[in-house]
């Protein structure tokens, strides 16, 4: 009965439609709270100390703060990769579709890197890649 | 399509000026430049002449509404890079790439005035809203400054989210993001709009009513507008303000426009309460909080939160007398709070106090500010009485609701306290207003803006007729 009604919420339009999503979000959370569950009953007894609450790193020691301040260099260059790692991604749908867009789609593609291509000249020009003072 | 276009490569024009031309002087004169041009591709666009042949996949919708209000908005930018450009080159040695962004905004607010699809609606926000946070942000030693973009940025996205929710909802509920497939299977005979889209709608409504501040979603006006430098305040809250409106009323037109179905049968939410609520509620908290400031700045904030109020009446009543109104209203109310800001800029002290004694030094400049001041309080004669005439004439228009006329005048004549605060300070109190020095080319301008002020409040037609056809 069920899956019948997982088939037809694909051809009717109505609120049947988001019973597969229902039933995963049941599943989702009930997955949650069975591995709490579990992981308590099956877990031993929980005896905190300092030294178990540390943070634990590769065997490392933690020093200083985390909250010091840093080169802005560095959020500069990574804020900077990820943008034009985002651009890499709008290619994707193009390479998909690419015979069916023909010329036109090369076309717009070409403005698309084009802008991106100012960007970057500006980038370059303005210092904002230059590691050294 | 052209101011589109014209707009976005401007923009990267002025990004290369930045390191291609040394003399930091010209660039607002580029930025005047650009922006002429800029107003004669969007009266070619008015003449049906289109530089650029685009297939846009219907989805803008280049009507004369939205065409109109985009040669306002450039004409109104170009007014406040003419008045206040020499400001923004006082934050920085990045003065080009302040003058890129306010470019960039401008091709959101020309993308906002011609969408016919959701997804551009969205695009159109939030190419508005970027450039505006990092100007927030631009005096970058100023603490307030800081503060004041990031609480901008921050509320801005999280309302960007609520957007994209109610889009997404919308698409689930029509199957389309174009606004007349929206209308078509929603509004058709014998039908009735899914739950789906009635959320989506809300979920539009609450962000977008944030983007022009209506209470209750107006928290973060007041810090963000008092925190930003003086000069991009004054751009944030009149053209963009403005461009949030045009974008609210062309979404709720098209959903009401031409099925015949009134505003508040719309599914099944009574809208024009909800609307009325709104407007009540961002007139109150607007106009009373107004009068208990000490800061001219932060007034005009709260002031800028009254005035959306006032363009609110736009979206209730949704007729041919409100789509002129929100017009009229947006060149009088930019054009005068450009102005105001223009001067604020150039005085030493932002309270009331500071304007003190300002008439006997500076004679030419108080008149100016009395004219702007008096044209946001609404007084006949001025550009803003007619703005305000046309918004309560298109409520009386719809039949309904009418006794909200009554409200709005009682609002406005408190209104009329706090701006007469400024002008009793200018002429009847003594003191030396330190200001700095008005060259007189800037007095020049300052007169001929008042003077434009009060030609549209004695014959407000030259507005509408010359850009609505």
């Amino acid at each position: 009965m069920l899956l019948n009604m997982l088939i037809d919420a694909n051809v009717k339009n109505t609120a049947a439609n988001y019973l597969p999503i229902g039933i995963q979000l049941f599943f989702a959370a009930g997955l949650v709270a069975f591995i709490m569950i579990i992981s308590h009953l099956v877990t031993g007894p929980k005896r905190a100390t300092a030294d178990k609450l540390q943070t634990f790193a590769s065997g490392i020691e933690t020093h200083g703060n985390a909250r010091s301040p840093m080169a802005i260099k560095y959020f500069l260059v990574a804020i900077l990769f990820v943008l034009f790692d985002v651009e890499v991604i709008f290619f994707y749908p193009y390479a998909v579709n690419f015979k069916q867009l023909g010329w036109h789609g090369f076309g717009e593609l070409l403005l698309f890197v084009g802008f991106f291509l100012a960007g970057y000249i500006y980038i370059i020009k303005r210092g904002a890649l230059q590691w050294e003072d | 399509m052209n101011a589109i276009i014209v707009s976005a490569v401007w923009g990267v024009v002025m990004m290369f000026c930045s390191f291609l031309v040394k003399n930091k002087g010209l660039y607002r004169h580029i930025a005047t430049f650009g922006l002429i041009i800029l107003l004669i591709a969007i009266f070619l666009n008015a003449w049906g002449i289109n530089i650029f042949d685009i297939d846009d996949h219907n989805m803008l919708h280049f009507n004369n509404f939205g065409t109109a209000f985009n040669t306002i908005a450039i004409a109104c930018t170009l007014v406040y890079v003419l008045l206040t450009g020499k400001e923004v080159e006082k934050y920085g040695k990045y003065s080009a790439e302040y003058f890129t962004l306010i470019f960039f905004s401008l091709c959101g607010v020309a993308v906002l005035s011609a969408y016919n699809n959701l997804l551009m609606l969205f695009i159109g926000i939030e190419i508005m809203s970027i450039p505006l946070y990092i100007l927030t942000g631009s005096d970058k030693k100023n603490l307030k400054s800081n503060e004041a973009a990031l609480k901008y940025f921050l509320m801005g996205s999280f309302s960007t989210g609520i957007m994209l929710m109610g889009i997404a909802l919308m698409y689930g509920g029509t199957g389309s993001f174009q606004l007349e497939v929206a209308r078509v299977q929603g509004l058709g005979p014998g039908k009735s709009l899914s739950f789906l889209e009635v959320t989506g709608m809300l979920f539009l409504f609450v962000s977008l009513a944030f983007k022009v501040s209506a209470a209750p979603f107006h928290f973060w006006t007041p810090d963000v507008y008092d925190g930003a430098p003086t000069v991009f305040t004054s751009f944030m809250a009149t053209i963009v303000k403005a461009a949030g409106f045009v974008a609210f009323i062309k979404l709720l037109e098209v959903k009401v426009a031409e099925t015949g179905i009134a505003v508040d049968k719309l599914i099944g939410i009574n809208w024009q309460l909800l609307i009325v609520i709104l407007i009540i509620a961002t007139l109150l908290v607007g106009n009373i909080t107004a009068v208990f400031q000490q800061s001219v700045k932060r007034m005009l904030a709260y002031s800028s939160i009254a005035q959306a109020g006032f363009m609110l009446f736009s979206l209730f009543s949704l007729n041919d007398i409100a789509h002129e109104g929100l017009l009229l209203y947006a060149a009088a109310y930019s054009l005068a709070t450009i102005g105001i800001f223009a001067i604020l800029v150039k005085m030493k002290d932002y309270t009331f106090e500071g304007f003190n004694g300002l008439a006997k030094k500076q004679p030419l400049v108080a008149a100016a500010n009395t004219v702007f001041l008096l044209s946001l309080a609404g007084i006949p004669l001025t550009g803003g009485f007619f703005a305000k005439y046309y918004m309560l004439a298109s409520v009386m228009k719809t039949g309904t609701y009418t006794w909200l006329v009554v409200v709005v005048v009682l609002f406005a004549a408190v209104s009329v306290y706090y701006y007469f605060r400024v002008i009793q300070a200018m002429y009847f109190k003594e003191g030396d207003a330190a200001t700095e020095e008005f060259a007189p080319s800037f007095k020049f301008a300052l007169v001929a803006l008042a003077a434009l002020i009060i030609a549209i409040g004695i014959i407000p037609s030259i507005v509408l007729n010359l850009f609505y056809f």
